[in-house]
């Protein structure tokens, strides 16, 4: 790093003479080395998905969630510094709940993601603060329905205009990815964390903006990336934590859950399988390659 | 001239006669809620072996006029436990807004806590019945208070049967049976003839108090002028909350009021006009 | 020489993404002694020498590092405890006390003029999901453990819980204890012995549930120490020299 040692890398929001600040690239570093995190978005819903590397055989299995929710609606997962990210999370929840006393309706997705995403942008502002050493992927569904305000008693006149507009829909599913630069974007597929390179490249491959994709395959798709991308870094064990977010009609209803556990292990089940198969696979390659330079 | 500081940018005494400062004073204190606007009359519950019955009719009257006839005064909260409002329907506003943030508090700290225990409780009545006290006591010492009688129902933390009432005081106690507003004369001594004790309502089924409840809302919808014959009807047991929030009060009989003077148009036929005045007049002399 | 110009604060990254002012605040932890708590399905034991700490009736800490750190973290831990119950009529979920002190301590490692707590902690409580173990680390980092230990040549006594692992769940309250114990004994230094003077055990669980299927109460935080351990010392204190597989006196 030809910066080190010139000075402009020793305090955030120092920009350096070709204009870039340091601090926030040192951030993502820290990002860099965390666990793999991913979301995929389909016409169903949201699936996140994280590898906790597990650092301690006293861990206690299944005990430490690093997904969160926020409202009922949203889920936040990230990569990098743990405790960044848990605070993150505490502030996302304090937007959540300042909407909802504000306009009395839960918070939409890009609403959260740009709110969070000003937050984290405030860290690169100050000499007296770092920034986030975490990048976070935002996943909401947005409810299509006409839902009631808090508080509200009765119903409104029962005929009349009501401000709706035929054809018109409203809602859905949505993802968001935030770097510690506050830098975010709306995503089909995010991916973040030490192996974000290899789950990109099998991200790409879905058909992700088209609707042929299912919320379940999602979920199986999570589950295999986050196995190759682990694969990839033939690292220590890891833990799979998945969670989803379906329409009113899906199998969440609208809430931010873990996925089910006997779906998740379906997944895992999956994702090992494929995993295998594509190394018999390799190997037989390797095997015709072997041959073909022996001929 | 005047040069104190408080004489400048007043009116020279000299010229306009002394200032006179009393429209600056305001008379009395500080005053917040004095008294509710728009209302919800009587709540009642009971409980019985397996859980506890709440109703509360639909109405919300401003003053005298019954200007909402569709309000929902019984709020569940978080799958085990039903609130039931009676008095000012803003403040129940701003009370059910809150509970519902706080649910979602909950449901954070729930969502973390229970990972591998699978389940485990949640803040249950008791709990609930014991922060609203808290926060209502609160209100009403900062001369502030929110005009509400509230009845809790649901689970202790024993898995008993739980029913409580806060109200604008903060005052909290639990009962066999309660009821708010017109409710605790009218209504209070009919659920005290079949639960008298915690006893008596362990052996009470879920029809039997059922079965008492409406009983009574239909003896509130007699004597009550600001109640409705629409009301909701909530159960809770240990599957959770059954809200039935458009009952219709049924097998109304009228009959008594015939014997009650001055009641709605009643003519009393076996008097003529000028007999009809003179014993009016008699009446009210 | 070489002078590493990243670590004067908590607001500065390193090249590497680091930040060394929180990792040398957990080298604070490892200057002091040993805790080492450790669980099973119905109890929590904390073990170590004069660093316990009731919380609440449901609650209680072992510290390694800088006690004055863990004092405020202890005092504001009962503080919210007590409110808690005073709101709610309830004990706190142990999950989210733990999560209170690691955003506090989160916050002393973005903000400069602030410095990371100096100190590790092992929580240790009961609630409605059961007993938990937490290890609370200076960087604001919370895990719940199945067993763990803490301080100055910690890693021994890791080394020993991680090979019993298996077997805290179905421990008896004293098979527990004495698992702790021996830990603890792994993390001395040469010659010297677990003493009634030199060592303390905390334990809180759950007591046994009754026939009638009435709820479990609970056994409340206690520190035991002096003639009260002197018990369970004596009981491993024959086992030297007998490591290993001799040691499954407990089964």
């Amino acid at each position: 790093m030809t910066s080190i040692g010139t000075g402009y890398d020793l305090a955030n929001s120092i920009f350096s003479p070709d204009g870039r600040n340091f601090q926030v690239e040192y951030a993502l570093k820290a990002v860099e080395n965390g666990g793999t995190s991913i979301g995929i978005r389909c016409k169903e819903g949201v699936v996140l998905a994280v590898e906790k590397i597990i650092t301690s055989k006293l861990l206690k299995p299944g005990a430490n969630k690093r997904i969160a929710t926020v409202d009922r609606h949203i889920g936040i997962a990230f990569s990098g510094m743990i405790p960044d990210g848990r605070h993150f999370i505490d502030r996302a929840r304090d937007e959540a709940r300042a909407w909802r006393d504000t306009f009395k309706t839960p918070i939409t997705t890009a609403d959260l993601a740009s709110r969070m995403g000003g937050y984290m942008q405030a860290y690169t502002l100050y000499q007296s603060v770092r920034p986030f050493g975490i990048t976070t992927i935002i996943a909401g569904y947005d409810s299509p329905e006409d839902e009631r305000v808090d508080g509200e008693v009765g119903r409104g006149p029962s005929c009349g205009a009501g401000g709706k507009v035929a054809g018109k829909t409203h809602g859905g599913p949505y993802l968001y990815m935030i770097e510690p630069s506050g830098l975010y974007w709306g995503y089909y597929g995010a991916a973040t964390g030490k192996g974000r390179q290899a789950a990109k490249a099998e991200l790409e491959k879905l058909d992700l903006q088209g609707d042929s994709l299912t919320l379940e395959q999602a979920v199986k798709e999570a589950a295999r990336i986050i196995y190759v991308a682990h694969d990839d870094s033939k690292d220590k064990d890891f833990e799979l934590e998945m969670t989803w977010i379906s329409g009113p009609d899906g199998p969440t209803k609208g809430l931010h859950q873990e996925v089910p556990k006997a779906l998740r292990e379906e997944a895992e089940r999956l994702a090992k399988k494929a995993l295998e198969d594509d190394d018999e696979e390799e190997a037989k390659e390797e095997k015709k390659d072997d041959d073909k330079m022996e001929e | 001239m005047d040069h104190r500081p408080q004489a400048w940018g007043r009116p020279r005494d000299d010229v306009f006669g002394p200032y006179d400062p009393s429209y600056l004073q305001t008379t009395g204190p500080k005053t917040a809620t004095q008294q509710p606007i728009v209302t919800g009359t009587s709540v009642i519950a009971i409980k019985f072996k397996d859980g506890v019955v709440m109703a509360a009719d639909n109405l919300a009257s401003y003053g005298s006029l019954a200007r909402f006839t569709d309000v929902k005064r019984l709020h569940p909260f978080l799958g085990h436990t039903i609130v039931g409002f009676g008095g000012d329907v803003s403040d129940m506003q701003y009370l059910t807004r809150h509970l519902n943030e706080l649910a979602i508090d909950e449901a954070y700290d729930h969502e973390a806590a229970s990972a591998q225990s699978g389940g485990g409780s949640h803040l249950n009545a008791a709990n609930l019945h014991k922060y609203l006290s808290k926060l209502m006591y609160r209100r009403r010492n900062s001369f502030d208070p929110l005009w509400n009688a509230i009845l809790v129902a649901g689970f202790d933390s024993q898995g008993k049967p739980f029913l409580g009432s806060v109200d604008l005081r903060g005052t909290a106690f639990t009962s066999p049976s309660l009821a708010t507003g017109f409710g605790a004369m009218l209504a209070q001594p009919i659920m005290r003839k079949y639960a008298a004790t915690e006893g008596d309502t362990e052996n009470m089924t879920r029809d039997e108090a059922v079965r008492v409840v409406k009983e009574c809302m239909k003896v509130l919808f007699y004597r009550d002028a600001r109640s409705l014959d629409r009301y909701s009807l909530a159960v809770v047991t240990k599957d959770g909350v059954e809200l039935s929030e458009d009952e219709q009060l049924e097998q109304q009989s009228w009959a008594f009021a015939e014997r009650i003077r001055g009641y709605g148009t009643q003519t009393v036929p076996s008097l003529s006009g000028s007999e009809t005045i003179s014993a009016l007049l008699a009446l009210y002399p | 020489m070489f002078r590493n110009n990243y670590d004067n604060d908590s607001v500065t990254f390193s090249p590497q993404g680091r930040i060394f002012q929180v990792e040398y605040a957990a080298e604070a932890v490892k200057q002091g002694s040993v805790v080492n708590p450790k669980p099973a399905q119905r109890r929590r034991t904390l073990v170590l020498p004069k660093k316990l700490f009731p919380i609440d009736e449901h609650v209680g800490i072992a510290i390694a590092g800088l006690t004055s750190d863990a004092r405020v973290l202890s005092n504001f831990m009962k503080q919210q405890c007590l409110g808690h119950r005073l709101t709610y009529g309830r004990s706190m979920p142990v999950r989210t006390l733990v999560d209170l002190i690691g955003s506090k301590a989160q916050i002393n490692t973005q903000h400069y003029g602030k410095r990371p707590y100096g100190v590790g902690l092992l929580i240790a409580g009961v609630d409605e999901h059961g007993p938990h173990l937490f290890e609370f680390q200076p960087s604001g980092m919370t895990e719940e453990m199945i067993a763990f230990a803490i301080g100055a040549r910690s890693q021994m006594a890791r080394t020993y819980l991680e090979k019993h692992l298996d077997k805290f769940a179905d421990c008896s309250r004293d098979e527990l204890i004495r698992h702790g114990l021996r830990a603890l004994k792994e993390s001395l230094v040469q010659d010297r012995e677990l003493t009634i003077d030199n060592t303390s055990v905390g334990v809180v669980g759950i007591k046994e549930q009754g026939e009638d299927g009435a709820a479990a109460k609970i056994e409340p935080f206690r520190v035991y120490d002096g003639q009260d351990v002197a018990e369970w010392i004596e009981s491993v204190s024959d086992e030297r020299g007998a490591e290993g597989e001799g040691m499954e006196v407990d089964s």
